[in-house]
């Protein structure tokens, strides 16, 4: 799944880029603070182990064969915020020492396989073991019950299929926005992605289940592995924040209602067109050649959305931050 | 000896730096030598137009000739990196045309080659204390620095494992529906986290008596003069005019 350099359209990339950034700040912003000097060399050898890992490839049948991300695997062992950190070190030196996955296109990479694949996981893994136990988890002294075996693999699979899901979506967009220059068309990227990574899914979930029931047996105090988020505190309060409630809720309904516009969209053009088209006004030229559009089926559509409305939000924060120290300046003075 | 598998490929372990020694490149600062490749794969990635794809290629084939690595230590780590590429170039060739299909692949071919000479042709602690000079956090670059040296030492603990599995009369894990096979392989990368854990301690104790920390500054700091300067300039001026010869193009 490491998308080489020259593949996605420059803006893609781009938009990646940022996303990592603001993602991997924090990310080390937290991790910075759980990590302590000794825990270092343990960090490390996850690193080095899912690096391994990832380099034993597994068949899948038809002759392919797949490997392990081990995003699952980290956030287990070590938790989310330090397997974000840490599966950015193992793209990194993938990346730099091997030529696999490029430079520019490292945004991507690392937003799939080091933001998403740990964190759905992770959320998988925790959601799951909410509703199996009820809210009273019961710390068993070595070993896996049922329940954490079943969340386990949910969660690996999870991981595998979303971090994929993106990695397709990616390179739709890629195609639509470049027009054919770069990317895969979504109408191959999104079944064959999809496809292959739900058999490797499986993989990925017996792999690390395997390898969690064990650690737990033979060594449960080996690695971090049930370590609560540490910021839980401030995540509660980002959580419970107005704003990020109500840009959730707008994200979601937004998701939702994309099937709706595909299935209506066709006919008809909107009030401003209709109107313009009564009264035998032609749109003119345009100034300036937008470099994104809407994309043509839900996932290309549904990036563009976000993209759309995070920009917006951005702006408007920007713009709402610049006019409020303009009147706490002038307040001032 | 150390044997460790990179990409398929049965690596020793002094192999993995021995080019980066007594080539003129090595002895270049690390920074000037990051920031001046990766400027060049930006452009090279950004570039449409395929006979300015096809100069870019030329041009890291030339950048590899002169670092004086040996061509097959090359060929061998390019080959590892070529089947996501050939994927996407044929996908490119069917939908966008032959010449939409060869200048993706040019193009990828052309970001690889610059970076793995940029890798194989640096100790792989300079590579990563440039990072870190170049403000990269220490926690990223300590982390790196650790997990390149685990590396080796894992691969080392799994390949004494599987001799281990083998001598027990182990031949499954070849198919995912082989439940059994399964448990065994996974149960084995368990093993090799949990023996690796104490022997990455002790690795770690050892290093900070050494006086590794978390900084990792080197000693010996290296410094941007003339001969970088000149590396650089070749870069970004050849990265530049490959950039305004593409936006001529498009226009």
């Amino acid at each position: 799944m490491h998308i080489p350099d020259g593949l996605m359209d420059p803006s893609v990339a781009l938009v990646g880029w940022g996303e990592f950034l603001a993602a991997i700040a924090i990310a080390l912003f937290f991790a910075g603070k759980a990590v302590r000097e000794k825990d270092l060399p343990r960090i490390a050898v996850l690193c080095a182990g899912i690096f391994v890992a990832q380099m034993l490839n597994f068949p899948v049948g038809g002759g392919t064969t797949g490997h392990l991300i081990g995003g699952m695997l980290f956030a287990l062992m070590a938790g989310p915020v330090i397997a974000m950190v840490g599966m950015t070190v193992i793209l990194l030196i993938q990346a730099l020492m091997f030529g696999d996955g490029g430079i520019t296109a490292f945004g991507l990479n690392a937003v799939n396989m080091a933001v998403i694949a740990p964190l759905s996981g992770w959320g998988v893994y925790t959601l799951i073991m909410k509703v199996l136990q009820h809210g009273t988890p019961e710390p068993k002294a070595s070993g896996l019950s049922k329940a954490e075996g079943v969340a386990v693999m949910a969660g690996a699979w999870a991981s595998v299929f979303l971090a994929a899901s993106a990695c397709a979506a990616e390179l739709a967009v890629s195609y639509a926005v470049s027009g054919g220059t770069y990317g895969i068309a979504g109408a191959v990227s999104i079944p064959a992605m999809l496809g292959y990574h739900a058999i490797i899914g499986i993989g990925e979930a017996v792999i690390t289940v395997g390898v969690v029931a064990y650690v737990s047996m033979a060594a449960p105090g080996a690695f971090v592995k049930h370590e609560a988020p540490k910021p839980a505190e401030g995540w509660r309060k980002v959580a419970s924040s107005k704003v990020v409630q109500a840009t959730a809720a707008v994200l979601v309904v937004f998701a939702l209602c994309l099937p709706l516009y595909f299935m209506y969209s066709s006919e008809g053009a909107d009030g401003l067109e209709k109107t313009m088209e009564d009264s035998g006004v032609t749109e003119g030229e345009a100034v300036l050649t937008s470099p994104f559009s809407y994309g043509e089926d839900y996932f290309a559509a549904l990036f563009a959305g976000m993209l759309g409305f995070v920009v917006v939000a951005l702006s408007a924060i920007g713009l709402l931050t610049v006019i409020r120290s303009r009147k706490v300046r002038t307040e001032q003075a | 000896m150390i044997v460790c598998h990179v990409r398929g490929h049965r690596v020793r372990a002094e192999e993995l730096d021995e080019h980066a020694r007594a080539t003129w490149l090595s002895r270049l600062d690390a920074r000037a030598k990051l920031v001046g490749v990766i400027v060049f794969v930006v452009v090279s990635a950004l570039l449409r137009d395929l006979s300015l794809v096809l100069a870019s290629l030329a041009l890291s084939i030339s950048f590899a000739a002169m670092s004086r690595i040996p061509a097959t230590h090359l060929a061998r780590a390019y080959l590892g990196a070529l089947p996501f590429m050939v994927i996407a170039s044929v996908s490119v060739f069917l939908f966008g045309g032959l010449e939409n299909g060869l200048a993706m692949l040019a193009r990828t071919s052309s970001c690889v080659l610059a970076l793995l000479v940029l890798a194989s042709g640096t100790d792989t602690f300079d590579l990563f204390a440039g990072l870190r000079r170049l403000r990269v956090p220490a926690l990223v670059t300590t982390l790196l620095m650790l997990t390149y040296k685990y590396i080796l030492m894992m691969s080392e603990e799994l390949s004494r494992m599987t001799v281990a599995r083998k001598a027990r009369g182990f031949a499954g894990g070849r198919s995912l529906f082989d439940a059994r096979g399964m448990k065994v392989v996974s149960y084995t990368a368990g093993m090799v986290f949990v023996r690796s854990a104490d022997r990455a301690d002790r690795a770690f104790d050892a290093l900070t008596a050494r006086g590794f920390d978390r900084e990792m500054m080197p000693w010996r700091r290296s410094r941007i003069a003339a001969p970088e300067l000149s590396f650089l300039a070749w870069f970004v001026a050849v990265s530049a005019i490959l950039m305004m010869l593409q936006l001529g193009v498009a226009i």
